[in-house]
């Protein structure tokens, strides 16, 4: 059965995109990608329906992973942000500022992720339906 | 109307797009780039384009004022805050308040206002001197640097948790010699300008071999410098002139790219030899294939006795034996060509 869910994801290290991208590709999910934060940012922009989630790194060239968080939550405040970062307390912090819904330290666990967006995209719904 | 960022190469473009796309949302900017590249025409560009264009635009250089004078700048301070201040004064954080505030040479603060300027950043709020009430601001904050900031935070110079809340977004400019495409375009652009300002004048275009020459300069000074040498040919209404007067350094710099690309210690003689060529112009007088030749030998022989000298731990005989030169010749030539033992 297809996956219903639209999900984008950015990181500027195109190792780990690939392999996100292709993880959840067989997963069944509608995935776009970008390497870079403004790259990200125009997709965000021109997806007329919006995505049901967006996977970001938090440091990149040009627009960073926070600004990318803030600019998504201003928008759709209930849209699930994961910030994946691999650059210590700093990041972190301002991610959370910005209202990411959970934030993934590299090197992580692709099934973890992958039940954690589970988890966020069950609860999105059923508050959509209520 | 508001600043016009010229140009069509990929950096230009890029930073065009960026600006489309961030100018609204007020989150925290930094520009990098050399001096001279137009950083402060990108932050306007940016207040221009935003929902703050008509609000205050205040700048404030960083490495202009020392550190007290710039905390006071910023801030403002209460009437009696210390010795002299008979009047309150209100810091930039308050005249900016719904408008933008741009920090230029944010590299040069020193680290203590580094701390104070987060407090700021994360809090909204920030209190004159002397002062203990905070004030809550709304200012878009817009910094810019000629610094490698990473390279800073290595060395301790730079805040952390302060470059983190910065770089929200980053806006790097190329300097003008690695988009020499652009180059045709600003001149032509600020020729218009120019041409209009100083009524009396009416610069040409550059002919193809002076526009040769435009291109193939290094910039080290960017969009000013080319600016400066626009105004300069206005006035004096005479490319050839003006192009004669840096010709000289459009040579040597291109040299100076040829040989800095080699590795230096197996090319200095020929380096040594293209600078001696290039300081003779143009008083030809001096100019001499002995001197040249003599020039040449020194530094080789310099760079022979040196290297042997090292690898027998400065033992006088030992070298004299290898280099096949007698053990007088080697002291007379340790003295005349002023090589010393390392420290």
């Amino acid at each position: 059965m297809a996956n219903p869910y639209k999900i984008l994801i950015i990181d500027d290290n195109e190792e780990i995109l690939n392999v996100l991208y292709n993880f959840f590709r067989k997963k069944k999910y509608d995935v776009a990608s970008a390497s870079n934060g403004l790259d990200g940012l125009k997709l965000f922009e021109a997806e007329k329906d919006g995505f049901d989630l967006v996977i970001t790194d938090l440091v990149m060239p040009n627009i960073s992973g926070v600004a990318i968080i803030t600019i998504v939550k201003r928008k759709y405040p209930d849209m699930p942000v994961i910030a994946i970062t691999g650059w210590g307390e700093h990041p972190e912090a301002l991610a959370i500022e910005s209202h990411a819904d959970l934030v993934f330290k590299k090197p992580f666990e692709l099934p973890e992720l992958d039940k954690a967006i589970t988890d966020l995209l069950s609860k999105k719904k059923a508050k959509d339906l209520s | 109307m508001g600043p016009t960022l010229i140009g069509t190469s990929k950096n230009i473009i890029r930073i065009k797009e960026l600006i489309k796309h961030v100018a609204g949302t007020g989150l925290n900017i930094v520009i990098s780039g050399e001096t001279g590249v137009g950083k402060e025409v990108i932050a306007q560009k940016l207040y221009e384009s935003s929902p703050r264009k008509g609000k205050p635009f205040i700048k404030i250089n960083c490495a202009a004022l020392p550190e007290g004078l710039l905390e006071s700048e910023l801030f403002g301070y209460e009437r009696g805050a210390f010795t002299g201040a008979e009047r309150k004064k209100r810091g930039k954080f308050k005249i900016a308040h719904e408008g933008v505030l741009f920090l230029d040479e944010i590299g040069d603060m020193s680290i203590s206002l580094q701390s104070k300027l987060l407090h700021v950043l994360q809090s909204g709020e920030f209190a004159p001197l002397g002062s203990e009430k905070e004030i809550r601001t709304d200012t878009w904050v817009i910094a810019a640097t000629n610094h490698d900031l990473e390279q800073d935070l290595k060395n301790g110079k730079f805040r952390e948790d302060l470059y983190y809340r910065l770089n929200i977004i980053k806006i790097h400019i190329s300097p003008l010699r690695e988009r020499v495409e652009d180059i045709p375009l600003l001149i032509e652009y600020y020729i218009k300008i120019y041409n209009s300002q100083f009524v009396s004048k009416n610069l040409i275009k550059p002919n193809k071999n002076i526009m040769e020459k435009l291109l193939s300069y290094h910039w080290p000074g960017n969009v000013r410098q080319l600016q400066n040498v626009l105004k300069r040919s206005i006035v004096l209404n005479d490319w050839e002139k003006i192009i004669g007067e840096f010709s000289t350094s459009i040579d040597n710099a291109k040299k100076d790219s040829i040989t800095s690309k080699l590795p230096p210690e197996k090319f200095t003689p020929v380096a040594d030899f293209i600078n001696f060529e290039g300081e003779n112009s143009p008083d030809l007088a001096s100019f001499s294939l002995k001197k040249i030749r003599k020039n040449i030998t020194d530094k080789v022989e310099k760079e022979a006795i040196s290297y042997v000298l090292g690898k027998t731990g400065w033992n006088r005989s030992n070298a004299a034996k290898i280099l096949k030169i007698s053990y007088k010749t080697l002291l007379y030539k340790i003295s005349d060509l002023n090589i010393a033992p390392p420290q």
